[in-house]
């Protein structure tokens, strides 16, 4: 993680806080979610948290660490709500590439992210979690195991299953 | 000492993170000199990796970061 553990009282500012942490925490929800007005909920959701509760902060544990639990928790909680209603597939909305090069070099690389983006959600969820924050993000595997609350060799098992598939999903990219 | 093909698969998620004793590491090392097949496993799933750390970050649009923002400041 990026930051180290704040010695108390000294808590940054909210701006600072988004600035670091908004496209991070959108990356987790559009992972988990997969879809992005959804994941900028998560965004929303999170930092509305974080205002309530940034006074109590104790500064135990890098402050990211207490930022991706709190937007891990709301990906899954919009996850579950979204489950108690019909999803319709055509509704995710995958994300599409910001800085395009050459038409050529752009078509094969919209291609491959567009491909990137199924596969990954076909992953279960908690699978999913774990390698966005290990493998995109590059959390640690025991900050991963604090956020997700489960154990560094739950994490483990969760990677190795996430590389796996995505290698034989993706094979022919990968050469 | 090399291991076989399915000690390997025990020890790859390590060995990818980099987090194998030096012993371990060694040994999956002189398996994969030998071994295309798990070489080959190794080279894609190292690319399976560098593929999500390159295009797997994403960042929240500029018009979202605005209306988030906004709506963070009425909270506040």
């Amino acid at each position: 993680m990026s930051d180290t553990t704040l010695p108390q009282g000294n808590v940054p500012t909210l701006r600072t806080l988004f600035n670091e942490f908004a496209d991070a925490t959108y990356t987790l929800g559009y992972r988990i979610l997969g879809d992005r007005h959804l994941a900028e909920d998560v965004v929303q959701e999170t930092f509305i948290k974080i205002i309530h509760s940034l006074a109590t902060y104790r500064g135990e544990g890098p402050i990211g660490g207490w930022i991706y639990r709190i937007g891990y928790r709301e990906a899954i909680a919009i996850s579950r709500k979204r489950r108690e209603t019909v999803m319709d597939p055509d509704s995710v909305t995958f994300a599409t590439l910001e800085a395009p090069q050459s038409v050529e070099a752009s078509v094969l690389q919209a291609e491959l992210v567009a491909e990137m983006d199924k596969a990954i959600f076909e992953l279960s969820e908690p699978v999913r979690a774990a390698f966005t924050l290990r493998d995109i993000q590059g959390l640690s595997t025991k900050e991963v195991a604090e956020i997700l609350d489960v154990s560094e060799s739950a994490v483990k098992m969760r990677l190795a299953r996430a590389r796996e598939a995505l290698r034989l999903r993706l094979k022919e990219y990968l050469v | 000492m090399s291991v076989t093909c399915n000690e390997l698969d025990v020890l790859l998620p390590e060995f990818l993170d980099g987090t194998l004793t030096p012993a371990q590491e060694a040994a999956a090392a002189e398996h994969l000199a030998t071994c295309k097949a798990c070489a080959l496993e190794v080279n894609e799933l190292e690319g399976v990796t560098r593929l999500y750390k390159e295009y797997g970050a994403l960042t929240l649009p500029d018009d979202a970061r605005k209306r988030i923002m906004g709506t963070l400041d009425l909270e506040e």
